[in-house]
């Protein structure tokens, strides 16, 4: 009986694979045996209906009748899941040229130009289901730029057809990394704030004044305190989270996204919640044999739930958790604690809504962007093989096709 | 009502040191303190407490106690007394030096430099009795001696030598191995020690069959002497047998582990972490006759917890320095002094490190324990009793019981509260510190 | 749901086994020496051994489903250990009087864990310095492989054996080799049975760990025969870089080949006064492989060394162990004609050396593929260490999610579980004792709130040699996530209208292994350690 499904999946994908590649259909209708939306109602169907047209999704729900001039893909065995999204990743381009570390704050510095659409690991990514990603630079300098939001397209590897926003946000280093030995200010904690205060000062005071003209370089951060583009700000330890929210949330007031929130973290966690500042956590998502909770292996996802941050996520820092593993920050997450449907969202729908990226991905929902994936299974079980990835509506991986890749 | 009796007893007993050496001529050190409490640690805590002490000894101690005329009282209704500070396994005084891996024919003795500052702040303090170790945390470093902190020579200060032979244990190979290559060459010895023996007793038998007749032929264990053995024998068989046998003398190396064997030394096994105490028993449990105690320094993060019913039911004697630690990959604190006295192990305390302020810290940290959860007693017994013990000097020292050294420190207060302070001390019935006329 | 049907039917087919076993008395005895059909002896002389002993000490574990790892879910049956080894399993056992049991009604029983390759700091504990708990696996296997080849294919041997130098010394004296450490071990001697990372170890199911070749008993509280084999694996480095050291290692194999057969004929003429055949040139480790008494283990991964490697073992006639493989899925028929064993990390990801045209660098159904072929697949854990500050689901705390990537890649749900058990328990020498959950070996199991391979399942309770040694609730780390009374039941919202493993294609699906594909050498920093340092990883460990 099992085996029987198998051999049904094989020749539908067969003839799917065929339709794709021959004729201009309407559209195109996924037919799956369960249908996780990751919607504002959490909506599952079981099974259920995706209908794409174009590089949107037309209709999500219930099996109803496939209209006409619609290519289908029936797949009852599987799962059909929205593509993942990463807000913390480095995998756009060459690591060498990921942070430029001459100065400590560098609003005017952009990701695009080390972009390369051909990186394979993007491929490896979009193999995993993982869709959207925000790349970024380093942690190396305080601010070390503005990152780009692209999806993880094979078919036609360009800036132009997978880069969704440039720039997509900045990227800040509040504490620890950006820690220089250069003989300038910034070797502190202290000093990293004066540099980050000393220049928000200023242009946050230039961005509220219409009238006001500012330098090129300082055109993008203005934006950033103008709420147009939000900020994922890397940091670790409780001072460092709280020192987050209080800069970027209750000093100036930006779309800011607190990223890492490593070790002992998640003890912000309630005024990071307070004042509604979102959480990207990891790599590190386990506070393992060290201090301030005796003697527990925590979860820190597990923590910063139960604390009501809004908007939790999870990150990889690609390469540092490789870019397809996104869904194991998840898998981990659960098994310490967190609950196992919300490290789901913490891969899709929070990410991109704490992004500025809700209208577009992120979940499953007429409108969006089809970005949809097939898998055998339960999205964060390991064992769980992708079959196909939809970007924007268009096939982009097929198991069955391409081979295994992950 | 129980005055009456007291008194008498006291009456018999003073009688006769008054006739034995005439008071106020310098000769009769005879004194009466009376102190409104005393911690004597065999008898708990006693209170409106007469001590008798002379010629260096405490001659007897009780509560209400009258006090016969003319004998010289200290009225020190405010003060407490117990019975002076020893610390069993410490440095303190001694230079550090090189480690030493394998001497237990070796103690520290020369390494005691007397008329040092460190000496006399030990004694302000209420230490009057220390063992001394040698250097080395691996192996077998060398034996332990008792002084006291005072004197002017090393032979003044000196209480007791050999007092126990210092052997580390942990988990490995090598270090298991070094214990047990020492007592497999006592096992050597004795082989060879039985041969001779029987060589003896042969040559004495022949000796009384054919006192006239020389022998011609040599035993069969020959073949297994080595050389020189071989010509003593030759030169022997010519000699008269002696009368009794003298067994040839054991390496220097080896004999403090036959003196282990035999009880007239003990040992004090030091080791790291809860799983090296298996291991010890690993290696000791083939060594049925050595008595030996246990070390182990506290560390932060040490799991001695996870063996405390196994030595409590031992009724192990450990000596642990003083100090709250941590449950490994926690802060949760854990009093394993505490816990290890509770299950039965015999509990003796050293200050936190072999440093000054950790002995000016001591009975402060010792008290801290006692607020969590150390029972009071064995605390006090913990600084006193049980270290004189691991010394093998309690049936010296350790209480205030009759018989016992005068070693008395006398405390404006409770020895355990941190605002006490030592008002007194004596040692050996003489005042060395307080002001005291 | 699912799940439960298809728990029934197995229960169903097992339960009529059972019966069978109930029938013939010494079944499931039997099935475990076919099973491993090596190293019976040593069985029935544990066997005898521990029936000498006075006050048996019985316990039981009962009421669960046990995975025996046989192919065998007996639902709701007990486990019945006898001084530390399986009496009996199954559902009507006898448990005489003074039985410990303990309850693992609604849970699932495995056999323990076997991690190859686990950081010496788990039976070293706290002290054992020697060995960093923050290590990569790559540092050191990178140090070791070109180690190796600096040294030109010298084999060195991973016991006590290398210190007595290559030549042999006497015949007999090899003979009456002490297999098994004992007393004088100094695993045995450095074993420390409070070491708290052992007690995680057992947490994440491990209940044997390979410490430095030695497969390690993890008794808690207690010490003495921890070591159940320490000779099993001797290491030969192999790399077609360096072609004097495959030459010199054929030469030692061939002259050691030599030498085992003119002492056999020698041995069958049985005449005394003709002299025993010299041993020059003889290699101690070669000797070893050639009479079957150890393992050869070689580190290699690409596929040029991996074909010489199957060559090389099937002209001398032994089966190699292959940690790494990565490349494996190119030459899969060739290692299963080897009998290879695999030890290989499923989720790794190397992309293939560019400059060559033929298929190459890691894939995912490396597991399945070579496991089609023959070969016996055992998974390792990402990295060696206890963890991996603060990255969670690589270390080696977690050979199950491994294992799972590996069921990813096509391999079977039983395949996986044996990667983490019974392969490894051979790969160690200690199969007859552990790995599987039968009659006669040692009682060394889990009990888990779920399968073993899904990423939420926590081990409840870790038993070993009939002991408890792990309890989740009483222990310090993970008793604060889903404590036990709700544990079970309260499985992920999202699973509750999965369907489970069971629908997992019967073995054997998957690609086709090869046809060229260039795409299956994936991209992506399979170690995210060594990338993460110069970048972005939040790395503030040295800080502060």
């Amino acid at each position: 009986m099992v085996g029987a499904s198998y051999i049904t999946a094989g020749l539908i994908s067969l003839a799917a694979a065929q339709l794709v590649s021959n004729s201009e259909p309407e559209g195109m209708a996924l037919v799956v045996g369960k249908l996780l939306t990751l919607d504002e109602s959490d909506k599952i169907f079981n099974p259920g209906l995706i209908l794409m047209r174009g590089s949107k999704l037309e209709y999500v729900g219930e099996l109803r009748e496939v209209p006409e001039g619609y290519e289908v893909l029936k797949h009852e065995e599987l799962w059909a899941w929205p593509g993942l999204v990463d807000l913390h990743s480095h995998i756009h381009g060459p690591g060498r040229d990921l942070n430029d570390m001459v100065k400590p704050l560098n609003p005017e510095l952009r990701a695009s130009p080390t972009f390369d659409p051909f990186e394979e690991r993007i491929e490896v990514a979009t193999a995993a289901g993982v869709t959207t990603l925000f790349g970024i630079p380093g942690s190396g300098t305080s601010i070390s730029g503005f990152g780009l939001v692209y999806k993880t397209k094979r078919s036609e590897p360009s800036y132009d057809n997978m880069v969704v926003r440039d720039p997509g946000g900045m990227k800040v280093a509040q504490n620890f990394n950006p820690q220089r030995g250069a003989g300038d200010v910034g070797n502190t904690w202290c000093g990293l704030a004066f540099n980050l205060e000393h220049l928000n000062d200023r242009v946050s005071r230039l961005a509220s004044d219409d009238e006001a003209e500012l330098d090129w370089q300082l055109e993008n951060l203005a934006r950033v305190h103008r709420g147009e583009l939000p900020v994922l700000i890397h940091c670790a330890s409780a001072e460092g989270v709280a020192a987050v929210v209080r800069m970027w949330k209750v000093r100036y007031g930006t779309d800011c996204v607190v990223s890492h929130g490593s070790w002992d973290g998640w003890m912000a966690a309630g005024f990071a919640a307070k004042h509604g500042v979102p959480v990207n956590h990891g790599p590190r998502t386990a506070n393992m044999l060290s201090t301030r909770r005796e003697d527990r292996v925590v979860g820190g996802a597990a923590e910063y739930t139960a604390a009501g941050v809004p908007l939790f996520s999870l990150n990889t820092d690609a390469p540092v958790i490789p870019q397809e593993q996104l869904f194991l920050q998840g898998s981990m997450s659960a098994r310490l604690g967190a609950d196992a449907y919300h490290m789901l969202r913490a891969v899709t729908t929070h990410p991109a809504q704490s992004f500025q990226l809700a209208d577009r991905v992120g979940s499953l929902e007429s409108g969006k962007d089809a970005d949809v994936v097939l898998s055998t299974g339960d999205p964060l079980d390991p064992r769980s093989r992708v079959e196909f990835v939809f970007i924007d509506g268009q096939l982009e991986y097929s198991r069955a096709d391409d081979g295994q890749i992950f | 009502m129980t005055m009456i009796p007291k008194a008498i007893g006291l009456l018999a007993l003073t009688v006769l040191p008054s006739h034995a050496a005439p008071r106020g001529e310098g000769g009769s050190d005879l004194l009466a303190i009376r102190v409104g409490k005393a911690e004597t640690i065999s008898q708990g805590t006693l209170e409106h407490v007469v001590i008798l002490v002379e010629g260096g000894k405490i001659v007897t101690i009780g509560e209400d106690l009258l006090i016969e005329r003319g004998i010289p009282i200290l009225e020190r209704p405010d003060w407490t007394a117990m019975p002076g500070l020893v610390s069993c396994h410490t440095r303190i005084g001694l230079e550090k030096s090189t480690s030493r891996s394998f001497e237990p024919n070796t103690n520290p003795k020369r390494e005691v430099y007397p008329r040092q500052k460190v000496w006399k702040e030990l004694l302000e303090l209420g230490v009057t009795t220390l063992g001394l170790v040698p250097e080395g945390n691996s192996g077998v470093p060398g034996q332990a001696i008792a002084i006291r902190p005072y004197g002017d020579t090393i032979d003044e200060m000196l209480l007791e030598e050999d007092v126990y032979l210092k052997m580390n244990l942990q988990s490995s190979s090598s270090s298991k191995a070094i214990i047990r290559d020492a007592f497999g060459k006592v096992d050597t010895y004795n082989k060879k020690v039985a041969k001779e023996r029987e060589k003896w007793e042969k040559a004495r038998e022949k000796s009384k069959k054919k006192s006239s007749r020389s022998r011609s032929k040599k035993s069969k264990d020959d073949d297994e002497k080595e050389g020189d053995d071989k010509e003593k024998e030759k030169a022997k068989s010519t000699e008269e047998v002696p009368k009794e046998f003298v067994p040839p003398a054991p390496d220097a190396k080896v004999q403090p582990f036959i003196d282990l064997r035999e009880g007239r030394l003990t040992a004090m096994l030091s080791i790291r972490k809860a799983g090296d105490y298996l291991h010890l028993l690993d290696v000791m449990e083939e060594e049925e006759d050595v008595k030996w105690f246990l070390r182990v320094p506290l560390r932060t993060d040490i799991d001695l917890y996870e063996v405390a019913d196994r030595l409590g039911e031992r009724e192990v004697l450990a000596v642990l320095n003083t100090r709250i630690t941590l449950q490994a990959h926690s802060r949760r604190e854990r009093n394993i002094p505490a816990e290890l006295a509770r299950t039965g192990v015999h509990l003796a305390l050293t200050p936190e490190s072999d440093r000054m302020s950790s002995y000016e810290e001591w009975m402060n940290d010792v008290g801290h324990l006692v607020s969590r959860g150390l029972e009071r007693e064995k605390a006090l017994a913990a600084v006193t009793q049980e270290p004189a013990r691991a010394l093998g000097l309690d049936e010296q020292l350790g209480t205030l019981d009759a018989g016992k050294d005068a070693n008395i420190v006398f405390w404006d207060g409770d020895p355990l509260e941190p605002a006490s302070r030592v008002q007194a001390v004596m040692l050996e019935g003489r005042f060395v510190t307080g002001e005291v006329d | 749901m699912d799940r439960s049907r298809t728990r029934h039917f197995f229960g169903i087919s097992w339960v009529v086994l059972f019966t069978l076993g109930l029938v013939a008395p010494g079944f499931s005895r039997g099935a475990a020496r076919l099973l491993d059909d090596e190293d019976e002896k040593k069985e029935e002389e544990k066997q005898d051994e521990k029936e000498g002993e006075e006050d048996d000490a019985y316990f039981a574990v009962v009421g669960g489903d046990v995975i025996t790892g046989t192919g065998a879910v007996l639902r709701g049956a007990t486990v019945l250990s006898k001084n530390g080894v399986i009496e009996a399993i199954g559902s009507n056992v006898f448990l005489p009087e003074g039985t410990e049991t303990l309850d693992a009604g609604g849970m699932s029983v495995y056999p323990g864990l076997v991690a190859l390759n686990a950081s010496s700091r788990i039976s070293g504990g706290l002290l054992a310095a020697e060995a960093p708990i923050v290590a990569g696996r790559d540092i050191l296997d990178h140090l070791n492989e070109s180690i190796g080849r600096a040294l030109g294919g010298e084999s060195h041997v991973d016991t006590p054996d290398n210190r007595r130098g290559d030549e042999i010394g006497d015949w007999e004296d090899l003979q009456g080799e002490q297999e098994a450490g004992a007393k004088g071990s100094k695993h045995n001697d450095s074993f420390d049975p409070f070491s708290p990372y052992m007690t995680m170890a057992l947490a994440a199911g491990i209940t044997t760990a390979d410490q430095s070749g030695a497969a390690v008993k993890l008794k808690r509280g207690e010490i003495g025969d921890v070591v159940m084999n320490e000779r099993n694996l001797v290491s030969f480095s192999w790399s077609t870089e360096n072609p004097s050291g495959i030459r010199s290692l054929r030469e030692k194999f061939r002259t050691t080949q030599d030498y085992l057969d003119k002492y056999r004929a020698w041995e069958e003429r049985g005449n005394k006064d003709e002299k025993e055949p010299p041993k020059k040139g003889v290699d101690r480790s070669a000797l070893r492989v050639l009479q079957n008494r150890s393992l050869a283990r070689f580190r290699a991964n690409d596929r040029e060394d991996l074909l010489g490697i199957a060559r090389f073992a099937q002209e001398f006639g032994f089966r190699p162990v292959i940690d790494g493989c990565r490349e494996g899925w190119t030459v899969a028929d060739e290692l299963g004609r080897a009998g290879a064993y695999a030890i290989i990390i499923a989720r790794d990801r190397r992309p293939k050396d560019e400059s060559l045209v033929r298929p190459g660098g890691s894939k995912i159904e490396n597991a399945a593929i070579l496991h089609r072929h023959g070969v016996q697949i055992a998974v390792k854990a990402f990295t060696t260490s206890i963890e991996s500050m603060g990255i969670t689901g690589r270390d080696i705390l977690h050979l199950p999610v491994e294992a799972a990537f590996a069921v990813r890649g096509g391999l079977s749900n039983e395949a996986a579980l044996a990667a983490i058990t019974t392969v490894p328990a051979r790969i160690l020498g200690v199969s007859q004792r552990v790995g599987t959950l039968v009659e006669g070996k040692d009682c060394d199991l889990i009990v888990t709130d779920g399968d073993i391979l899904h990423y939420q399942t926590f081990v409840q309770y870790a038993v070993v040699s009939g002991k408890l040694v792990y309890d989740k609730e009483k222990e310090l780390y993970f008793a604060h996530i889903r404590p036990r009374p709700e544990g079970i039941e309260d499985e992920l919202e999202v699973e509750a209208v999965e369907d489970d493993g069971e629908e997992e294609p019967p073995e054997g699906d998957g690609e086709d292994d090869g046809e060229g594909d260039d795409e299956g050498d994936g991209e992506g920093d399979g170690e995210g350690d060594g990338e993460g340092d110069d970048e972005d990883g939040d790395h503030q460990d040295d800080d502060s």
